[in-house]
C-alpha cells in the first residue's frame, strides 16, 4: 500500500466490545494512517460508538488490542492532551456558559486555545455568555465542536458530528475540519450516516455493519479495488472464482455485481463501470443485511 | 480541577453559606439569651436553696428555637442527598463525564478532588452545625444531664461530622453505582435513615461493656451503694432474681420507687404476682415480700457520663470507616467502569 511507511494514527487487533449478552464490536482489526479523515459509516447499532469510544478510552474493551499515536490507551495527561472526543449526544454543562466551557477547558488543559473557540463562536453569532441549556441544539454542537478542537488533538474522534447542524453549517464544519487537517498534525475519525457529506471531506473509510468491520481503507484505493458489472442473467461462478463477490442483484433479464476485483474481469458479456461511495457502501451493507434492510440514510437529515 | 469543583458547585455553596450564617446568628442570639437564664436562674435557687429540682421547674429556650436546634439531626442526610447523590450520578446521567474526562486530565486526579472537595464542605458543614449546637446545647446539658439522649447525641460533639462524612460518601457511591440522580437521591435517604437508626439503637449501647451495679433491699442500714451521677446512659434496671438479673421491659419507664436516692423505680409488672398487690397497701412490705421470694435487690445497668467522648469518637469513627469504604467503592467503579 502505499500509505505502508506513515505513520499510524489507529491500529487496533481484534477490539471486541461485550456487554451483558450483546456483542457491540466484534474482532476490529482497522488501521487508520495520520492525517486521514476517516469516514466511519455503518447502519444503527453496528458498533460505530462503541469503536470511537473504546479508541477514546471511555470504554474498556473486553478483547483485542488498541494502540492509538502508538501507544496504549493511558490515562496521563500528555496522553489524554493528544485525543479529542465528541460524543453524540453533545455533552454540555447545561447551566454553565460558553465562556465558562472556555475557563474549565484552561484549567484542564495544558494546551488549549480558548482564543480560537471565542473567534469561532463570534464568527457563528453564537452568544458566549449564555447559558448553553438556552442555545439552540445546532448552536451546542458548534460549541462542543469548537471546544473539542481547543485542545489541539492529534486524534479527533467525532461522534455524529454534524448530525445536529443545518446543511450549510455541516458544509462549513466539515470544511473547517478538512482545513485543520491539512495545516498537519491531525488524524480525524468521524461517524456519520451521511454518506454525500462524507463522500466531499473524507479520504478513509472504515465501514461497520453487525458489529463487524467490512472494509478499511483509504477510500481511492477501495474504489479502485471494487467494479461493478452488468450483464445478462448467466451462471456467474466463474467470475466469483477469481473475484469477491459482494453484492450480487439478480433480475429476470439482468445481472448487477458489486466485486472486489482481482484483475480485471475478462467476460465480455459484462460491462464494467467505476463503483461510487455510496454505491459501495451499501453493496457492503446489503451483502450483511439484504437489500430490503440496508437502514443507511444517504441523504438529508437522520431521523 | 479545584477551580471547576468550584464552578460547578457555587451556587449550592452560596446557598449552604447563607443557610448556615442565618442559623449561627438565631443560635448565638438564643443561645446567650438562654445562657443568661440559666445562670439568673442558678443564682436564684442557690438563694433558696432549692436547686435539687431545678430541672423539673425551669424550661430553657423558645421552644420553636429548640425544634430547630432539634431537627439539625437531618442537616447530615440533607447534604447526603443533595450534594452526594447528584455529585457524580449527574455528571453520569447527562453524559458530561465524557467532556469532563476528555481534557486533559487523568480520571483518578478528576474523581480525587470533586469527591475530596465534596468530604471537605461535608466536614466542614456538619462541623460548623454541630459546634453551634453543641455551644448553644451547654446550659440544657447542665440543667437535665441528658448527653446520651439520642435526641441530643446526635446532634451534638464530633458525631454530626462523621454522619455527615457518611452521608455524602453514600450519596456518590449510589450515584455512581446507579448512574441517576433522583433514585441515587431517594436511596441514599433510605439507607442512611437505616443504617443510623440500627447503629443508633442496636449497636450504640455495646460499644463499650457497660457497668452494672447492684444493690441490697432497704439500703438505710449503713450501706451506702455507688449510684451513677451526672448524665450517665442508663441502659438497663431490674431486679436481682433467685435466678439472675430479672431487668425491667423499659429501662426508662416508670413504677415503684426502690427506696433509695437517686435510682430509678422499677416497673410494676416484674414484680412477683403475690408481692403487688403491697405496693399500693405497704410500700415497705414490698422489699420483704421480694426478700421472701428469693430476691436479693436491685441492679441498675449503665454507661457512666464519663464515656461521653469514647462514645463520640467510636461513633464518629464507625461512620467514618464506612464512609471510607464507599469511597473506595466509588473510585474503584469510575476507575474500572466504562464512562
Amino acid at each position: 500500500m502505499m500509505t505502508s511507511n506513515n505513520p499510524v494514527a489507529i491500529r487496533t487487533h481484534e477490539l471486541s466490545k461485550r456487554y451483558r449478552r450483546v456483542t457491540a464490536l466484534s474482532e476490529a482489526t482497522i488501521t487508520v494512517p495520520e492525517g486521514r479523515i476517516s469516514a466511519l459509516i455503518g447502519p444503527n447499532g453496528a458498533g460505530k460508538t462503541t469503536l470511537l469510544r473504546l479508541l477514546a478510552g471511555l470504554a474498556r474493551p473486553t478483547g483485542g488490542e488498541v494502540a492509538v499515536l502508538g501507544r496504549h490507551l493511558s490515562q496521563e495527561p500528555a496522553f489524554l492532551a493528544d485525543i479529542g472526543f465528541l460524543a453524540q449526544e453533545i455533552p454540555l454543562y447545561r447551566r454553565l456558559s460558553a465562556e465558562d466551557h472556555i475557563a474549565i477547558g484552561a484549567h484542564l488543559n495544558s494546551r488549549w486555545d480558548g482564543a480560537a473557540v471565542r473567534r469561532r463562536l463570534e464568527s457563528l453569532a453564537i452568544p458566549l455568555d449564555q447559558r448553553v441549556g438556552t442555545l439552540s441544539g445546532g448552536q451546542r454542537a458548534q460549541l462542543a465542536l469548537a471546544l473539542t478542537l481547543a485542545k489541539r488533538p492529534r486524534l479527533l474522534l467525532l461522534d455524529e458530528p454534524v448530525a445536529a447542524l443545518d446543511p450549510l453549517a455541516r458544509r462549513q464544519f466539515l470544511a473547517h475540519l478538512a482545513e485543520a487537517v491539512a495545516d498537519g498534525g491531525l488524524t480525524v475519525v468521524l461517524s456519520s450516516h451521511l454518506v454525500a457529506d462524507l463522500e466531499r471531506t473524507c479520504d478513509h473509510l472504515i465501514l461497520l455493519a453487525a458489529s463487524r468491520v467490512q472494509l478499511c481503507g483509504d477510500i481511492d484505493a477501495l474504489l479502485a479495488e471494487h467494479q461493478v458489472l452488468t450483464g445478462p442473467r448467466k451462471d456467474t461462478t466463474a467470475i466469483e472464482r477469481d473475484h469477491t463477490l459482494v453484492q450480487a442483484v439478480r433480475t429476470a433479464r439482468q445481472t448487477t455485481l458489486l466485486i472486489r476485483g482481482n484483475g480485471p474481469v475478462i467476460d465480455p458479456a459484462f460491462e464494467t463501470s467505476a463503483v461510487g461511495l455510496e454505491e459501495l457502501v451499501l453493496g457492503y451493507m446489503g451483502q450483511r443485511a439484504g437489500t430490503g434492510s440496508a437502514y443507511l440514510t444517504t441523504i438529508g437529515e437522520v431521523q | 480541577m479545584t477551580w471547576v469543583v468550584w464552578r460547578n458547585h457555587r451556587n449550592q455553596t452560596y446557598v449552604a453559606a447563607a443557610a448556615l450564617a442565618a442559623f449561627a446568628v438565631l443560635l448565638l442570639v438564643t443561645g446567650r439569651q438562654m445562657a443568661s437564664q440559666y445562670h439568673s436562674a442558678l443564682t436564684a435557687c442557690a438563694a433558696s436553696h432549692a436547686c435539687s429540682n431545678l430541672a423539673n421547674t425551669l424550661t430553657l429556650g423558645n421552644p420553636a428555637v429548640s425544634l430547630l436546634v432539634t431537627l439539625t439531626v437531618a442537616v447530615p442526610c440533607l447534604m447526603g442527598v443533595f450534594w452526594g447523590g447528584p455529585l457524580v450520578a449527574r455528571e453520569l446521567e447527562t453524559g458530561t463525564s465524557q467532556f469532563a474526562w476528555m481534557q486533559s486530565v487523568p480520571r483518578r486526579r478528576w474523581l480525587t478532588i470533586t469527591v475530596g472537595w465534596a468530604l471537605v464542605a461535608a466536614a466542614a458543614w456538619g462541623g460548623a452545625v454541630s459546634g453551634l449546637v453543641t455551644w448553644w446545647s451547654s446550659p440544657v446539658n447542665a440543667l437535665e444531664h441528658q448527653n446520651f439522649q439520642p435526641s441530643q447525641f446526635d446532634i451534638q460533639g464530633i458525631v454530626p461530622v462523621g454522619y455527615a462524612l457518611f452521608a455524602v460518601a453514600l450519596g456518590i457511591a449510589v450515584g455512581t453505582l446507579l448512574r441517576r440522580t433522583v433514585p441515587a437521591m431517594a436511596i441514599t435517604l433510605v439507607v442512611f435513615t437505616f443504617l443510623r437508626l440500627v447503629i443508633g439503637q442496636d449497636f450504640r449501647s455495646h460499644f463499650l461493656t457497660a457497668i452494672t451495679e447492684k444493690f441490697g433491699f432497704l439500703t438505710r442500714q449503713g450501706h451506702r451503694p455507688v449510684v451513677p451521677t451526672g448524665s450517665y446512659w442508663l441502659v438497663s434496671k431490674g431486679l436481682v432474681g433467685p435466678h439472675g438479673l430479672v431487668p425491667t421491659s423499659q429501662p426508662n419507664g416508670g413504677g415503684v420507687s426502690v427506696g433509695v436516692r437517686g435510682l430509678p423505680s422499677i416497673n410494676l409488672s416484674n414484680l412477683p404476682s403475690a408481692c403487688q398487690p403491697l405496693v399500693f397497701r405497704n410500700p415497705r412490705g414490698v422489699f420483704s415480700c421480694l426478700t421472701a421470694h428469693g430476691y436479693r435487690g436491685l441492679f441498675i445497668t449503665y454507661q457512666p457520663a464519663s464515656r461521653y467522648w469514647a462514645f463520640q469518637g467510636i461513633e464518629t469513627g464507625v461512620f467514618v470507616l464506612i464512609a471510607a469504604a464507599l469511597i473506595a467503592v466509588t473510585a474503584m467503579v469510575v476507575l474500572r467502569r466504562d464512562a
